[in-house]
């Protein structure tokens, strides 16, 4: 089924977001599982790469992060995406109220983890962490994820595509705030002493 | 009514004819700029093509050149609208506009000549600076003068956003351009030391709450709701929310210099202020969002929205991001880095532009009484502009947390870990997207250039009645 959703969003999504609301339309799903799972590919593919693989700047040897840091850091990583997820997800279904279409919290989380697909997976990319060409492989990941959100938030809540265009600028307007407050965490955490530990 | 008058539009159509002219130059020459910093064999050798030189050029031409001729030309359109009333001494509006050009074309002269104060987004020398003090003063006179002949009692909220940007714009540039002259183009700042720092700061960042915010709220509080056709979503909320902009504002400016020899409780005060600005901020956002949030079912006939939408949305990004970079500890990592010059064009890309824009496709094509001539290329706009913000502002967090983290890294023995040359070269990649980004931006304002072009190419400017004020008011 899960894995059935992750492909039908790039093969159809349309269709697929059709089914996905099906299932979490009565409220009694929960889609908490599958984003315990997608959330773990950027986190486990960001430990290895660091630990093992390692990056370049300029000329060198590739510099890593020793283990016990890499570790502490995967499981900041891994609680900041569930966090971001749910909280999100949180927010879509507060925000119902204003477009007047009130959905059930599972459904709304769906949609969260559903949109963030492409991302969740070109997480993989981090295994080998050179910032420039995750950047360069990250953005239309990126591109398709906003492309998910404008097309399936209509589907998944039921509206036109006109209110559904408000609202999901809405989302998007939220994910982006929730994203620059991740930035602030990261240099926050970071000044406080919890920053890496290299080896070189 | 006897006496039929009508609106005076030639001041409002020049000015936003010469928005879209000098937008399309100042952009122009930012794509540039940033080609040059990732290819910097596009100096070509001449000193006054070097970034040093045109980066000055770049942030005058569309701050006071694009932004500046947009507020006056919204200004002066939404007084008479919403006062019932001709603009106040001709005249000396007149003035203001060929004032106003020519204290761009002497930046435009002098900046690549290299003549300059040094004082960031104060460059232009004392003898320029008389000048925009004397066409800042006529503008006052005349934004004033209009609503003291006003015909209702009542004072639209728009006008009180601009009001307040006028006065504190007159104050902050009078203030910080203090200097004593030594040549004609020569001149010292009147202050020393950290106390002009403090000044320029205190300039420097108002110029940003009150030239490039309050300002533009104002555009937002009259061309949004009029784009929506529906009334402002909470009318005491903009009332609330411009008292409590204006009050914190003018605090802030102390958080551009974090860990400088101003004093630490200085630096903490324009911290804490900087915090609590999030609140008036996003007032402004929600009553803007609301807004246009009842006007859903316009959206399929109407791009110019989306475009208002997107821009209120960057508006409420960047207003939660300059309070996160504002805090000391964030500040630490991301002062001095492209963070910060992200973090400034999601804000005059994303809200000053986008808005701006907007104001101009309801405004130009209204004052030659014609329609716009294609509303699909308004879409194209729309999404090339888009597009390029988010290449722009990516790009640019990535390689501000990258410049952080390389020159914060440090070896065991306590010795640095990267030469500052290596952060150089690691950005190449970086500020290729990032002028992809400023590429892309720029062939969306040509693109409505051209629509709005086509919209009034040999159309006559329209003279419009001034309508009595209704008995509601």
């Amino acid at each position: 089924m899960f894995i059935q959703h992750i492909i039908g969003l790039f093969t159809d999504p349309t269709r697929e977001w059709e089914k996905i609301r099906e299932q979490y339309k009565s409220g009694s799903g929960s889609p908490i599982g599958h984003v315990l799972i997608l959330a773990l590919i950027p986190a486990l593919s960001g430990y290895f790469g660091t630990t093992q693989v390692g990056w370049r700047i300029g000329v060198g040897e590739p510099i890593r992060i020793t283990g016990d840091s890499a570790l502490s850091i995967a499981i900041i990583y891994y609680i900041a995406l569930l966090v971001g997820i749910f909280s999100i997800g949180w927010v879509i279904h507060l925000l119902g109220k204003a477009y007047e279409v009130v959905k059930p919290l599972p459904l709304c989380i769906a949609l969260a983890a559903y949109t963030a697909t492409p991302l969740f997976l070109i997480g993989l990319m981090q295994v080998y962490p050179v910032l420039w060409l995750n950047m360069l492989m990250g953005l239309p990941a990126l591109a398709y994820t906003v492309y998910l959100l404008y097309s399936g938030l209509p589907v998944m809540m039921e509206i036109s595509v006109e209110r559904g265009f408000l609202y999901s600028s809405a989302v998007m307007a939220v994910g982006l705030v929730a994203l620059v407050a991740m930035l602030a965490m990261t240099a926050l955490l970071w000044g406080m002493g919890l920053q890496p530990v290299f080896t070189y | 009514m006897a006496n039929i008058e009508t609106y005076n539009y030639k001041v409002v159509r020049q000015f936003s004819i010469m928005t879209i002219v000098w937008g399309l130059v100042g952009m122009s020459v930012g794509l540039l700029i940033a080609s040059q910093l990732a290819w910097p064999v596009l100096n070509f050798d001449i000193p006054w093509l070097t970034f040093g030189r045109l980066r000055p050029l770049h942030t005058n031409a569309v701050i006071f050149a694009f932004g500046g001729c947009a507020l006056f030309a919204c200004s002066y359109y939404v007084v008479q609208h919403t006062c019932h009333v001709k603009l106040a001494f001709p005249a000396l509006a007149a003035f203001t506009f060929w004032g106003w050009q020519s204290v761009i074309l002497l930046a435009a002269i002098t900046l690549p000549l290299g003549i300059t104060s040094s004082k960031e987004y104060a460059e232009l020398e004392w003898p320029i600076d008389i000048l925009i003090t004397l066409v800042w003063v006529s503008y006052a006179v005349v934004f004033f003068g209009t609503i003291m002949r006003r015909r209702v009692s009542h004072i639209y909220v728009a006008n009180w956003f601009f009001g307040a940007f006028i006065i504190t714009v007159a104050v902050l540039h009078v203030f910080n351009s203090a200097a004593l002259p030594v040549s004609f183009w020569k001149s010292y700042s009147a202050y020393a030391g950290v106390q002009d720092a403090m000044v320029q700061w205190w300039y420097g960042h108002n110029a940003v709450g009150f030239f490039l915010t309050a300002g533009f709220l104002g555009i937002m509080y009259y061309f949004v709701p009029k784009q929506a056709g529906r009334p402002v979503y909470s009318y005491r909320l903009s009332v609330v929310h411009f008292w409590a902009l204006i009050f914190t504002y003018i605090w802030a400016g102390p958080h551009h210099l974090h860990y400088t020899a101003l004093p630490d409780w200085a630096q903490s005060l324009g911290m804490v202020m900087s915090l609590i600005l999030l609140a008036p901020s996003w007032g402004g956002m929600i009553n803007g969002i609301m807004t246009l949030s009842g006007a859903w079912h316009k959206l399929r006939t109407d791009p110019v929205l989306r475009l208002l939408i997107v821009s209120i949305s960057f508006y409420g990004m960047s207003t939660f991001e300059g309070p996160m970079m504002a805090i000391k500890t964030v500040n630490a990592l991301s002062h001095y880095t492209d963070w910060t010059i992200g973090h400034v064009h999601s804000g005059a890309l994303g809200w000053v532009a986008l808005v701006s824009m907007g104001a101009m496709y309801y405004l130009i094509p209204r004052m030659f009484g014609r329609e716009l001539y294609s509303l699909k290329l308004v879409e194209v706009h729309f999404w090339t502009a888009t597009i390029g913000i988010v290449l722009y502002i990516v790009s640019m967090w990535v390689a501000g947390i990258m410049q952080g983290l390389m020159w914060r890294a440090v070896n065991t023995d306590g010795t640095l870990t990267y030469s500052f040359v290596e952060s150089v070269q690691a950005m190449h990649p970086y500020y290729i997207v990032r002028a992809l980004g400023g590429a892309f931006f720029l062939f969306g304002a040509v693109v409505m250039a051209y629509n709005l072009w086509r919209s009034i190419a040999d159309a006559k400017p329209v003279e419009v009645e001034i309508p009595a004020p209704t008995s509601a008011h």
